[in-house]
């Protein structure tokens, strides 16, 4: 029974609790709803969540532990000689699953029975090749103790499902009776009903928590086994970035950080005045009708991918800056630059700085732009000194917002700045960033046991530290300066 | 009521400082105000009394033009400060709030320190040559807003951590520092406590000696104890302007008397 069918069988349940439920909490006051604790549907849905939540909640445990015991028991059945012939268990467990695949797939295609399955001999028939027929290639012929194991694994596969699907039923029909039993005028049902979407609640933040935790604490793990391979400080204080794939690469972070923050910090050069000025204009000058036009269209910017910012960049502003600025300054002949990325990638910028810091100035209250104006002030001179000091905290906090995107932005880099890590103060060179060398060191056939692969999750971990360092920074900042309204 | 007062009746002078002639206001399709004739004195304090709606804060806020920053609002009629009309096109709005001040309803210090607060008029007016002149002006305005021995000692700490009594006056001071001829106040006690009310209520009559001051209020006791002058709106009309002891005492006007006596409003 697939997991599809059994959901929908315990769906099914649910629904007839529901129905069961409700009618029974009515049919206990003989239909006058009044006397019952909670209105009527409360019930049915108590009877809806213990028949399906229990249940579903089972299938996806038994889903997620089922195959790590399949393998185990499999496992056992695997000669050492294929594992050291295979290199590790690893790869003899992927054969395994293939080969069970490929033998579902024959029962499939070429009307295999379960008995001819049985009869399958590795040395008498073809096994590679009727696999090869159903699309199932294998490197090497197949021996007869992995034959078996695949078969093994395919009747402890479904006999594992069917067990599941009994268990999964029962555990619905269970909680459906004692749902049910429960229900008496006097049960609780509203409160019950609210307990669980409070519990679906709490578990849907800790999602949010945990994952977090789980990705901070694998790049910790990972670069920790980076930095058993490779000298912490190499990487920390060294001012080549050349991995060899061969071995003997000098990993040093400096070159990569300083291209991240020579681009971040020219794309805020752009956006945030364009940025801040714009939502300035919006929030105060403009007429309502201007602002309901300008203000979408600004937004749009936002909805371009970064990728059509980085072809923009590749083909327009590269070959721009480098025929009308860099080659008649001499200041270099490359159209990717540190100048053609941050210059893009500031304007891609300006409707995260203006936009939120247009929704910062609008939420000044009222009250104090009619109190400088009522002291004879202009326009322009409470919004300097009334309207923009209040909403600073706010402001900075939108600009740093955009500097982390600049920070963890790739592609209009790649496209933009080119790949070669290189430390120098000329904007017109191309550099590279931290984020592009991480796709480039991961992208490609790569074992994860290498300092050059692993070295990615260690530049991972600087780039988090480094946006969490601006986060601090700003909460200092905002908490510093902050001129309270309220 | 004459036991409540505060105030002296008697109007020293009888120099008009504003004169308002046919004045309308429309906001939107809305006619607010309808024909509204009314001259402050000056040297005297005049209440604005009226139920809600009745346009008296709009008529307020049309003395120093801040109805020009409503979009919708449009202002017909002619109003004259010491005989120049201030809604020519030769006139700042700007400079005419200088000369104009307002203080609001709620309380709202900007949220810089208390000498910033009262330091911005002088400050973008530039009325001041040095520090320690600003200084002189500030302490002076925290002075006559008798919030100056309440805040010696913290002038630096936050405007807005100070208590709604001692914000009103603190954005009084902030009025006062602009040296304004006339100061407009729209229900300047509404968001305040009794004490705190009383308090205000004093530091207007102290104020009269140097501005006119118009006041809007819903409290017809404040009206009475503080003011000299008395005009009362109704739906868009001013229904009787008088000397406030008359209007009290003696209304001519049948509207006037229902709404002092209660039963209207």
């Amino acid at each position: 029974m697939s997991v599809g069918l059994i959901t929908l069988i315990v769906l099914g349940l649910a629904v007839l609790g529901f129905i069961y439920g409700r009618h029974r909490a009515l049919s206990a006051v003989e239909g006058d709803a009044r006397h019952l604790h909670s209105l009527p549907s409360y019930y049915g849905w108590s009877v809806f969540l213990f028949t399906a939540v229990p249940s579903l909640l089972l299938m996806c445990a038994w889903l997620i532990l089922q195959p790590s015991i399949i393998e185990n028991r499999v496992a056992a059945l695997v000669p050492e000689a294929d594992i050291a012939a295979a290199g590790s268990l690893n790869l003899v467990m992927a054969d395994v699953r293939r080969i069970a695949g490929g033998i579902d797939a024959m029962a499939k295609e070429a009307g295999l029975d379960e008995a001819g399955i049985d009869a399958l001999r590795a040395d008498l028939s073809d096994i590679r090749g009727r696999l090869a027929e159903v699309g199932v290639a294998l490197g090497s012929n197949v021996g007869e103790p992995i034959l078996n194991a695949a078969r093994e694994f395919r009747s402890l596969n479904a006999s594992m499902r069917m067990a599941m699907a009994v268990a999964v039923i029962v555990a619905a029909v269970a909680g459906l009776v004692f749902a049910a039993l429960r229900i008496n005028p006097a049960l609780r049902a509203r409160n019950l009903v609210e307990q669980f979407v409070l519990v679906l609640l709490v578990s849907c933040s800790m999602i949010a928590v945990a994952t977090t935790v789980g990705i901070i604490v694998s790049l910790v793990f990972e670069s920790w086994h980076f930095f058993q391979l490779y000298p912490a400080k190499d990487f920390l204080f060294s001012t080549t970035w050349n991995p060899k794939f061969g071995g003997g690469s000098s990993l040093g972070i400096w070159p990569l950080l300083w291209g991240t923050l020579y681009v971040s910090f020219i794309s805020l050069i752009v956006a945030a005045p364009i940025g801040l000025l714009a939502a300035i204009y919006l929030s105060e000058y403009a007429t309502p009708k201007v602002r309901a036009t300008v203000k979408p269209l600004l937004e749009v910017l936002a909805g371009i991918p970064s990728i059509v910012y980085g072809l923009f960049a590749l083909i327009t502003v590269g070959p721009l800056l480098r025929d009308w600025i860099a080659v008649p300054a001499g200041l270099g002949d490359s159209s990717s630059s540190v100048m053609t990325a941050g210059l893009v990638m500031g304007i891609m910028l300006i409707p995260y700085v203006s936009s939120l810091s247009d929704d910062i100035i609008n939420a000044v209250p009222q009250a104090m732009r009619d109190g400088s104006f009522g002291l004879g002030a202009t326009h322009s001179e409470t919004i300097k000194r009334v309207v923009l000091p209040a909403a600073l905290p706010g402001i900075v906090g939108a600009i740093l917002l955009a500097a982390s995107r600049a920070i963890g932005e790739t592609m209009i880099v790649v496209m933009g700045a080119g790949a070669a890590a290189k430390l120098s103060l000329n904007p017109f060179e191309a550099m590279t960033t931290v984020t592009v060398k991480i796709v480039s060191q991961l992208t490609g056939d790569t074992e994860f046991a290498s300092p050059e692969t692993l070295v990615a999750f260690a530049l991972g971990l600087t780039l988090f530290c480094f946006t969490l360092a601006l986060n601090v920074l700003a909460l200092v900042i905002v908490r510093k300066y902050r001129e309270q309204y309220e | 009521m004459n036991d409540m007062r505060i105030a002296d009746r008697k109007v020293s002078t009888e120099t008009a400082k504003m004169t308002a002639r046919g004045v309308q206001v429309y906001y939107g399709e809305n006619h607010a105000l309808k024909d509204v004739d009314v001259d402050i004195l000056s040297g005297t304090v005049t209440a604005f009394i009226g139920p809600s709606g009745c346009g008296k804060s709009t008529f307020l806020r049309c003395l120093n033009r801040m109805n020009d920053t409503v979009a919708s609002a449009r202002v017909l009629g002619e109003i004259k400060l010491d005989g120049e009309n201030i809604y020519d096109k030769r006139v700042d709005p700007v400079t005419l709030r200088a000369r104009v001040g307002m203080v609001f309803q709620k309380p709202n210090p900007f949220p810089k320190s208390i000498y910033e607060n009262v330091a911005y008029g002088p400050r973008i007016h530039g009325l001041t040559r040095n520090k320690a002149e600003l200084d002189e002006v500030v302490e002076m305005s925290l002075k006559r807003a008798a919030l100056w021995n309440e805040v010696k000692d913290r002038l630096d700490a936050p405007g807005t951590g100070l208590s709604g009594g001692q914000q009103q006056r603190l954005c009084i001071a902030r009025a006062v520092a602009t040296s304004p001829e006339v100061l407009l106040m729209d229900e300047p006690c509404s968001a305040l406590d009794p004490i705190a009310t009383a308090q205000v209520e004093e530091l207007i009559d102290e104020l009269r000696s140097q501005f006119s001051v118009v006041i809007v209020t819903h409290s017809m006791q404040q009206a009475a104890r503080v003011s000299q002058r008395t005009a009362f709106f109704h739906l868009g009309h001013l229904v009787e302007y008088g000397e406030t002891g008359q209007i009290f005492t003696n209304p001519k006007d049948p509207r006037t008397e229902s709404y002092i006596t209660g039963r209207i409003g």
